[in-house]
This record gives C-alpha cells, sequence and structure tokens, in this order.
C-alpha cells in the first residue's frame, strides 16, 4: 500500500512568520520601585517631625529606646574588635550613641575594665529621616565623648553611601516602618566592608497584641467591622530568610519581650503618639479612632490582659538579628554532623557522661 | 487652669472614673470574644457612655 503524504494539504506557516518579524520581548520585572507599600512615609515623617518638636514630651518616653538601645550595645561588646567607622541607621534621636557612651554594662565580662564601648569605635555616624528627632540631643553632653556626625537622610529606605564604606551598622527601633525591607537589608551589606557585622533590633511579631486585640473588638462590637489601627510586623521567621536573601552570612536571630505596664490604655496610647510611633498603615482612618471605640477598648484591655492591680500592660517584641557581610577568610559553620558535643548535656549541666565518651571515642 | 489639658487626657479621666460600669461592659465582651457582632453589648456600653460623659461634662 502507498501512503499519501499529507504535507500538500496544510497550509504554509504564515503566522509563524509574522510573529519572527515583530520584536520579541522577555518577560522581566518592572523596574523601578516594587508595588509593595503598606505604610505612608510621609506620614511616618511628618508623625516623628511632630513629636520630636516637644523636646520635653519626647525626652519622657525615651525609655523604650533606651533600654532597647542598651540591649543591642551590649552585643557588641562580643566583638572584639575596634570599629573605625560605624553607621547608625534609623537612628531616632541618637540613642545608640548615648548609651555608648555610658560606661560599660558588663565589666566582669570582659577584662577591658569599665570604659564605655564608645572607645571601641572611631567614628560614628547617626543617619535617620526626621531632621528634628536627629538634632533633638545635639546640645547634650555625651555628644563630646563620641566622635559623632549626624547626617539627615532623603528617604528612610536609601543608603546614599559608597559600597564598602562602614565597620559596621547599627539599627535599633527603626526597621519596622520601612515598607520595601529586601531592598534596604541589602543596601546595608553594600554598604559595609567584607566580614563586618550588621546589628539589628526591630519590633515585630506580638508587639501590642493586646491593644490589637482590644482595638479589634471595640471595633467590631462598637461599629460592626474591623480597621487597622497597628501595623502589621515581620515575625521572627521571615527575619532569618529576609537577611539570606539580603547575601548576610553567620546569621543570628533572636527574640526578647519588654513588658511595660501603664495605667490605662490612653497612656499607652499617648506615650506611643510621643514616640512618634503611631499608626501610619496606608489607608488608615484619617479620622482617628472614634471615642466610643477608643472606652469601649479600655474597658476591654483591663479586662482581656489587665493586671490585679488595675494596670494594663504592653508587650513589645523585639527581634535582634546579627548578620555578617561575606568574605572569603570568614569563619565558616561547621559541616552538619560534625559535632561532637551535645549542647543539650552541657546546658542541662551534670551529665556529662556523654561528653567524655565523645571527647575518648 | 495654668496648664493646658489635651481633651483626650480630660476624656481618659472621665472614662476613668466609671470603672464599675466599664468592668461590666468589658466582662460581656470578654465572656464570649470570638462571638462578638456589632452592639453585642449595647444595653452595658450605653450605660457606660452615659457615665463618663457625665463625668466629661462635669469638669
Amino acid at each position: 500500500m502507498k501512503t499519501i503524504s499529507i504535507r500538500a494539504f496544510i497550509p504554509p506557516p504564515v503566522l509563524r512568520r509574522r510573529c519572527l518579524d515583530q520584536r520579541r520581548f522577555y518577560a522581566v520585572q518592572a523596574p523601578g520601585t516594587p508595588a509593595v507599600e503598606i505604610f505612608n512615609s510621609r506620614t511616618k515623617w511628618m508623625q516623628r517631625e511632630r513629636a520630636a518638636a516637644d523636646t520635653d514630651g519626647s525626652r519622657k518616653v525615651d525609655y523604650l529606646r533606651d533600654e532597647v538601645a542598651s540591649r543591642l550595645s551590649e552585643r557588641l561588646l562580643d566583638i572584639s574588635r575596634h570599629f573605625p567607622k560605624v553607621l547608625d541607621f534609623g537612628a531616632n534621636a541618637c540613642n545608640i550613641a548615648r548609651v555608648l557612651t555610658q560606661p560599660n554594662p558588663a565589666p566582669e565580662a570582659t577584662s577591658t575594665k569599665d570604659e564605655p564601648i564608645a572607645s571601641r569605635i572611631g567614628h560614628l555616624v547617626c543617619a535617620d529621616e526626621s531632621p528634628t528627632l536627629l538634632h533633638r540631643d545635639a546640645d547634650l553632653p555625651f555628644n563630646s565623648s563620641i566622635s559623632l556626625s549626624r547626617e539627615v537622610l532623603t528617604s528612610a529606605e536609601t543608603l546614599p553611601y559608597d559600597g564598602n564604606t562602614f565597620d559596621a551598622v547599627l539599627s535599633s527601633l527603626s526597621m519596622h516602618w520601612i515598607n520595601d525591607l529586601p531592598s534596604v537589608l541589602a543596601q546595608i551589606n553594600h554598604v559595609l566592608k567584607p566580614d563586618c557585622p550588621f546589628m539589628g533590633v526591630m519590633l515585630g511579631g506580638d508587639t501590642l497584641y493586646e491593644l490589637r486585640t482590644s482595638l479589634q473588638l471595640a471595633d467590631l462590637d462598637r461599629r460592626g467591622g474591623v480597621s487597622t489601627h497597628t501595623s502589621p510586623l515581620a515575625d521572627v521567621r521571615d527575619v532569618g530568610g529576609l537577611l539570606q536573601r539580603a547575601g548576610f552570612q553567620l546569621l543570628t536571630v533572636d527574640v526578647d519581650d519588654i513588658v511595660i505596664d501603664y495605667p490605662d490604655s490612653f497612656a499607652l496610647m499617648q506615650d506611643i503618639q510621643a514616640m512618634g510611633e503611631s499608626n501610619a498603615v496606608l489607608g488608615r482612618e484619617a479620622s482617628g479612632i472614634q471615642r466610643d471605640v477608643l472606652a469601649a477598648a479600655d474597658s476591654i484591655y483591663r479586662q482581656l490582659h489587665g493586671n490585679e492591680d488595675g494596670s494594663v500592660p504592653a508587650t513589645f517584641r523585639l527581634i535582634y538579628m546579627i548578620g555578617w557581610k561575606h568574605a572569603p577568610t570568614q569563619a565558616k559553620p561547621l559541616q552538619r554532623g560534625s559535632g561532637m558535643v551535645s549542647i543539650k548535656d552541657i546546658l542541662e549541666g551534670g551529665k556529662s557522661g556523654n561528653f567524655e565518651n565523645c571527647t575518648s571515642a | 487652669m495654668g496648664t493646658k489639658v489635651r481633651p483626650i487626657e480630660k476624656f481618659a479621666s472621665a472614662v476613668g472614673k466609671c470603672s464599675v460600669e466599664s468592668a461590666v461592659y468589658g466582662k460581656c465582651i470578654v465572656a464570649d470574644y470570638n462571638n462578638v457582632r456589632k452592639d453585642k453589648c449595647l444595653t452595658e456600653f450605653l450605660k457606660f457612655k452615659d457615665c463618663y460623659m457625665a463625668a466629661y461634662r462635669k469638669r
């Protein structure tokens, strides 16, 4: 049997030729700023400017920033190094600089007497977007005991520095207002010299969950719906991934809760406002929270979370992160499974039998 | 009145004077906080509101 070719019946590929005539493009991500925008940076800038304009009121609510700055600075002690040039990114009122000039918080932990940590730092650059807040404490005595310069940033999300500039970058309680965290972390990685650390702390996770839940319940009962009164925050699990994505090595992420008691929820909200940390979520209600909701939230706060003595607790969850810029000479983590000692035995103490077996084996 | 009192501070102190009504309202919401709907505790809230509005006007 003879096979008949059907080729003659197939129409010539006209369409294909037409396609080839046109220029074709690969699918690429749109350039420029990404569409993800959670916070209104203009509103945030204004809130911080206004808060700092009231110098006394603003200084009164420095308790949280000072405490967190001192906890972050303690971590600098663990690195036995001299840092010629350090950047404090998102410095607020230079709280880190002030803490650094105070006497060493843990003199017995290190052999270097109780000289302030500032002696380890050559020059500190405090950078922040809000000029009023940044220069608020410029005439206080601590400025003379550390080599310090203040720089106002044009945007909270860009670092106008050349690559390989700084020997360490610190950041305390400002990164929770950044829209594009991956980009900012990558920029921080860029301005660091190789094998130099970034140490940051930001609010995250369950921060102010008491206020968040009370306002939600009050909103539901009074108005029949929920509105955003508190920021969405990064979780601990996210931070590790973010640092890794930005190219940091030898990551350390840990969490610390600070619980502060307030006389009532109004005092808490006033302090947050005085810190310049009010709600700046895009699409928030411009009118603020209705008074009915405020009153309802206060009584729900007391019932749901209140202390025995009538005060109300507020939780601030701090996420500390340490990452090192990659360098070929850097110490690397050991191979998985190469550990000889179980850290569980050491931490639980007493059971040293396992440890001896391992070393003799 | 030498120092200026912010309206919200006056409001806060008015609310603080109604702890009994506030507790009744709070307990009503918290008793079943997984099923809160609009005006779930309306009567309790209105009593609470009457109290703090009276305290607010008094000063």
